[in-house]
């Protein structure tokens, strides 16, 4: 995006780290729906999916399949998208994890397992879609100011849709049976066991919810990196960890601020230093929490 | 079972306090382990019974409170090093480690093993197979003592629930503590075997090792402990001999009776 | 020299510097239960340490910008391979196995891959950027003068001594005290830091020497190619290595031979010869890498263990059962 750079020589400081903030607000968007995504399946299931990061990149090519081969729009697209990858996620929980809960495999099994999954998943769809670089043929639409900070209208409706989808996961979690039976087994699992939790069903819906979170997530990063390759979700993986365990992991709640602050932080940084280190940055956060706070900043007791 | 002499404190616990959350899993506990003695911790489900010994044992951290072992304030060290100072926890449900043998199990217990440094397990070969040679003849004589014997080159995970109860004993003084705990060392022990382990600790006792033990069986307590703390809701309710405890009314309505 | 020789030894040679690479990964996955889903991260600071030991000082110029340049003869650059890649893993030890659970590190691991793998690519002027190092002389060349037919038999006898020295190493350490603590850690973390083990400690230590196969593995093979970039350590680099171990056989480093022959070398080199696709040049690369995924998951799946799993322990107690000679302070039954 030429524009961002020229208005960024040109800005003065104050403008320039409100300008970081309107850019971190857009990543924050993009990284909170994903990193809720991630961490309600932990919560639930306590392991961490490494192929997580592949999910993004399958809703990513789907909704590029449905935009610019089936020619729907973009925002259908991205639906569709979402809903598919809701379903892959749900059958991959049906018939690779779960043979593995079944016989009681251990932790470092299972997190093998995962791992195999999302170098199976990339290589698939890299042998499906090929490695070049892909793009969405969509218009980024108006542009908005709000005082110094720039957006596209597609970059506000990306906001808009985390707003909508934190609130959604919050109504969720707070006043439905099957949100509290969620948060229940991630607070204490054996306690959810012994009271009657279905089990199952909850972690059925886990997987359904994070893959849905997850296919839509990649396709709102692919409209935000403008260009993508398979390695999409697997190189937004660690932001992603970075963000839950900012919040503690497992927490929901933890992930929207870990989102927001990783988003910042990252954006308002890439201002001041080669956008290309904005990642070191995430990184720099996540090794400083894990030293200091590995149950999270917003956490008071973890599960650690 | 009347103590002869009153010989001096070697685990002592002042005013442990600690919570989860809010919630107060330790209120205030005070109390003095004897050396030689066999010292039981009972009390109904939730008193804290497990949350002293994780916090004597250094596996949680306690908010308030001193813990000291032989003199030594060993308060929210780190477990590895508590346990070095000689005092050696079991665990409530039998954690063997599975995929070593029973033999394995014992060996890894001594302390400070020459072999255990990579570089000296590289160039000292002969010094730490001699090592090896005597910690082995202790592992021999333990697991003799506890029939463990020939299921020495079993893996721990094929044993029975009461032999892997035995292992984690035996695995506990091959580690030759001044201090040892036992988190409910009888549950899911069969009757015979909860006679022949009463018998063990009875005799150990009597060889000078001090045991903390955590029990729900009374029979058990009153069988083999010179001395009881009774907690509830995460304070010391009573202490003294059994069957004096018995007839204290405080500890029949907290416990005996509910 | 026939060009079936020719790929032979150099399959040869790739399969005694997988072994190397596995063994370091055994003894941190398959010895300790540590999960490093970023090995090849290791393997690469180490090559690029040992690259910039054995080459002349840079030029700064296109192509000849990099750190060190040292210009020090062989058996000097997998030295400081190994230490690099020990080092790195101090620091990434530091912050991953610290009171966490096992997750955590392999979260750290994998976003050290991604930061390590940015940084070389962006910060040229250590390793020469996304171009990567080139030219690094063979150890001993200038001695032997060689051609490069010729030279391969020389340095598989150089594979094959490091891999006899390493494996000498580790089988030593896996039947060691130290082996069995490591184990002891695997099983239970908790009941080793009750029998007063410092398991921060030892998972270091075994992370640092896994970590120290994979930089002088590293080493070897920039010794060998002559050159390394940044596409050479990608995520599929590590796992097949992963694989190769779960295939051979975890905790065994004989089972690890064994993998590093079935994975690396014939199943590695059987879908090299996959017909590529004018439409998808990486069409091969990507199947390859979703049998390698594959791979993983049915393992783990089926035979866990691996095909020789690890070696149940067997003391020798000759001049023992009787008990009661020896320490005789010890309690004996009556």
């Amino acid at each position: 995006m030429e524009w961002n750079k020229r208005a960024r020589r040109e800005s003065c400081d104050v403008s320039l780290l409100l300008m970081g903030v309107g850019f971190g607000l857009i990543t924050a968007s993009v990284l909170a729906i994903a990193s809720v995504g991630l961490t309600l399946q932990f919560g639930v299931t306590n392991f961490v999916n490494f192929a997580y990061g592949e999910f993004l990149t399958i809703g990513a090519y789907l909704a590029y399949f449905f935009s610019a081969v089936a020619n729907l729009n973009i925002w259908l697209s991205m639906l569709l998208a979402a809903l598919l990858t809701a379903g892959i996620s749900w059958l991959i929980n049906r018939v690779v994890i779960q043979p593995f809960l079944k016989r009681k495999a251990p932790l470092l099994i299972l997190l093998v397992v995962t791992i195999g999954l999302s170098l199976f998943l990339e290589n698939g769809v890299q042998a499906i879609a090929g490695p070049s670089f892909q793009q969405y043929v969509t218009a980024p639409g108006a542009i908005v100011n709000i005082g110094p900070m720039i957006f596209t209208a597609q970059q506000l409706v990306i906001v808009g849709i985390a707003i909508v989808l934190m609130t959604v996961v919050h109504l969720l979690l707070k006043y439905t049976r099957i949100g509290k039976a969620m948060r229940s087994m991630s607070d204490d699992p054996d306690l959810a066991r012994i009271s009657g939790v279905p089990i199952q069903r909850v972690t059925d819906l886990a997987w359904l919810i994070s893959g849905f979170l997850a296919g839509l997530a990649g396709v709102v990063l692919a409209i935000n990196v403008t260009s993508f390759t398979p390695a999409l979700g697997s190189q937004f993986l660690f932001i992603i960890f970075a963000a839950v365990i900012v919040g503690g992991i497992g927490r929901p709640y933890g992930a929207m601020l870990g989102a927001l602050l990783i988003g910042l932080v990252t954006e308002v940084s890439a201002m001041y230093i080669d956008s290309a280190y904005k990642t070191v940055v995430a990184f720099a956060i996540l090794v400083i929490v894990l030293l200091f706070r590995p149950q999270g900043i917003f956490t008071s007791r973890g599960r650690v | 079972m009347a103590i002869v002499s009153f010989p001096s404190s070697i685990l002592k616990v002042t005013n442990l306090a600690k919570s989860f959350g809010g919630v107060k899993a330790i209120n205030d506990v005070s109390f003095i382990v004897r050396e030689g003695t066999v010292t039981g911790l009972i009390g109904p489900n939730g008193a804290g019974k497990s949350s002293v010994v994780n916090a004597i044992s250094g596996f949680t951290q306690v908010d308030r409170g001193v813990v000291e072992l032989a003199g030594h304030d060993i308060t929210n060290q780190a477990p590895h090093r508590i346990a070095a100072r000689g005092l050696i926890r079991s665990f409530q449900i039998a954690r063997e480690l599975q995929k070593l043998t029973v033999l394995e199990n014992m060996m890894v217990a001594p302390f400070q093993q020459l072999g255990e440094s990579p570089w000296r397990a590289l160039i000292s070969r002969r010094a730490v197979m001699r090592e090896e040679r005597e910690h082995l003849a202790a592992a021999v004589d333990w697991l003799q003592m506890f029939n463990l014997f020939p299921l020495r080159d079993e893996y721990a995970g094929n044993l029975s629930g009461g032999q892997k109860k035995l292992l984690e004993l035996a695995r506990a003084l091959m580690a030759k503590p001044k201090v040892v705990l036992l988190d409910e060392p009888m549950a899911g022990v069969n009757p015979t075997l909860t006679k022949t382990l009463q018998g063990y600790i009875s005799r150990l006792r009597d060889q000078g090792v001090t045991f903390l033990l955590i029990e729900h069986n009374l029979s058990v307590v009153e069988a083999i402990c010179d001395h009881v703390v009774v907690l509830a809701e995460g304070a010391v309710l009573a202490e003294g001999q059994m069957n004096e405890l018995r007839e204290t009314e405080e500890v029949i309505s907290a416990y005996l009776g509910g | 020299m026939s060009s079936l020789v020719f790929y032979l030894l150099t399959v040869a040679i790739f399969f005694c510097i997988y072994s190397i690479y596995g063994w370091g990964l055994n003894l941190q996955f398959g010895l300790t239960g540590i999960l490093n889903f970023t090995y090849i991260t290791f393997v690469a600071i180490g090559a690029y340490f040992a690259g910039v030991a054995a080459l002349q000082p840079g030029n700064g110029g296109i192509g000849g910008q990099y750190i060190l340049g040292w210009h020090l003869p062989f058996p000097i650059p997998p030295i400081i391979g190994g230490i690099a890649a020990a080092i790195l893993a101090l620091l990434v030890g530091y912050v991953g196995l610290k009171r966490l659970r096992s997750d955590y590190l392999a979260i750290v691991t994998v976003s050290v891959g991604q930061i390590v793998w940015t940084l070389i690519g962006n910060i040229t002027p250590l390793f020469n950027g996304w171009d990567g190092l080139a030219g690094v002389p063979q150890p001993f060349n200038s001695i032997f003068q060689l051609d490069f037919n010729h030279y391969q038999w020389i340095f598989l006898v150089i594979c094959i001594l490091f891999a006899v020295l390493g494996f000498w190493i580790i089988e030593r350490l896996t039947h060691s005290p130290f082996g069995r603590v490591l184990r002891a850690i695997r099983e239970d973390e908790d009941v080793a830091a009750a029998l007063g083990k410092n398991v921060f400690r030892y998972k270091m230590m075994a992370f640092v020497i896994g970590s120290i196969y994979a930089g002088v593995g590293g080493a070897l093979t920039i010794a060998y190619i002559g050159a390394f970039n940044p596409s050479g350590f990608t995520t599929m680099e590590t796992f097949i290595i992963w694989a190769a171990m779960l295939v051979g056989g975890s905790g065994n480093n004989r089972g690890m031979i064994l993998g590093a022959f079935i994975v690396p070398v014939l199943f590695n080199e059987g879908t090299r010869f996959l017909p590529s696709t004018p439409g998808n040049p990486l069409l091969a690369v990507s199947i390859r890498g979703m049998a390698i995924g594959l791979l993983l998951i049915l393992a783990a799946r089926y035979r866990p263990q691996g095909i020789l799993p690890e070696r149940k322990t067997i003391f020798r107690l000759d001049g023992l059962q009787q008990g009661g000679e020896v320490g005789g302070d010890r309690v004996v039954p009556q």
